[in-house]
């Protein structure tokens, strides 16, 4: 992993964690005004991890992952780990929401700006939405691990683990991925 | 790969702002709080007029809940930021039997949010096409009550609907009171 995607993953199970952690203990209370500041500060997260996959289930991928976020809340062992935690969940809902859904259509410009670091190149409003139609061709398990090495930055292992799938699943995974991106790109 | 692709720290302040509306956001809420009582359902009246009533604590609470005599806003307080006031402020309910509680109070166009030492309670509202999906949640605050309640839970669905219901005959009542007031 880069330098970048390492500190961009560190940051998730660190630095938010000052701004949560009394609104989990609060929260964990029975006080719903914490709990509504806690769906204010990880909405935004939860929305961008789920966008790229979801793409126009948003919402929904978004509901269902903060439903079992606030459900297992409780049950959170480490709330210093809630940032991973909820990482793992909102990927996973964007997936089986994808899934279920019947129609994909693209995501919107400000998701993208990973994915088109795949090519090699700057983001512009025409080539962001060209990256959408590509995308949109992609699976939803594609999209996945799209948007866990190339936005979130994790390693394969990590990656894996989040995803419930053995690193060598990911490596090809990923593999496909990167190529049906491009092959679609190019087309 | 290329790591710069990286897009950003998960602080960075730019991230898409698409969230959820007040009706997702009170399910979230109400998985969390797992309350005695939730109903939501769609009103066949605009949002402006529903929320007219349920944003109207002082004036509309003891209509919507039976348990409550009256419900008194701190001085200047929550009009939401639609209205240029305070989203936050305390309050006073006054039961039937005279006895009294303070609460916090969240106000905003379609949300509000309330809570005493020992009950919560919340309503939201959202434009469902031609009318308006309403939510409302209510039940104890401290965990070991809220376990203690779950029982009754099929109760308290109930009581959300006839709470929804009121809501739905006071927005007819004020309908009435807007015709009489120009005749």
């Amino acid at each position: 992993m880069s330098q970048r995607g390492r500190g961009a993953a560190e940051e998730v199970s660190v630095t938010p964690w000052a701004a949560a952690e009394p609104l989990v203990v609060a929260a964990r209370s029975g006080d719903v005004l914490a709990l509504n500041d806690l769906l204010e500060l990880l909405t935004p997260y939860v929305n961008r991890l789920c966008r790229p996959i979801a793409l126009t289930d948003t919402a929904d991928a978004v509901q269902e992952a903060l439903i079992a976020v606030f459900r297992g809340l409780p049950k959170l062992k480490d709330p210093r780990s809630l940032y991973a935690w909820v990482r793992t969940i909102a990927v996973r809902e964007a997936v089986r929401v994808a899934k279920r859904a019947s129609r994909e259509v693209p995501v919107a410009v400000d998701d993208c700006d990973g994915i088109v670091g795949l090519l090699g190149t700057r983001t512009t409003t025409e080539l962001a939405s060209e990256v959408h139609d590509v995308l949109r061709r992609l699976s939803s398990e594609h999209r996945a691990i799209l948007v866990l090495r190339e936005l979130e930055g994790l390693d394969e292992k990590a990656a894996g683990e989040l995803l419930n799938v053995s690193i060598g699943t990911v490596k090809s995974r990923l593999h496909r991925a990167r190529d049906n991106f491009r092959k679609a790109w190019v087309r | 790969m290329n790591g710069d692709a990286v897009n950003g720290d998960v602080m960075d302040a730019d991230w898409p702002t698409g969230g959820l509306d007040p009706v997702r956001r009170l399910r979230v809420l109400a998985a969390g709080l797992n309350p005695v009582m939730y109903a939501e359902a769609h009103l066949d009246v605009s949002f402006a007029e529903v929320w007219a009533v349920a944003g109207d604590l002082e004036g509309e609470l003891p209509h919507l809940i039976p348990s409550i005599r009256a419900f008194r806003l701190e001085e200047g307080g929550a009009g939401g930021a639609a209205a240029g006031g305070r989203d936050r402020c305390r309050a006073v309910a006054h039961g039937p039997l005279g006895h009294a509680a303070d609460f916090d109070v969240l106000l905003q166009s379609g949300w509000c949010l309330m809570q005493s030492r020992m009950v919560i309670g919340g309503m939201a509202a959202v434009a469902e096409g031609a009318g308006t999906r309403f939510a409302v949640l209510g039940g104890a605050r401290p965990s070991w009550l809220r376990s203690g309640l779950s029982p009754l839970r099929p109760i308290g669905r109930g009581r959300g609907a006839r709470m929804i219901d009121r809501a739905r005959r006071r927005v007819a009542v004020r309908r009435v009171d807007v015709r009489e007031s120009r005749s």
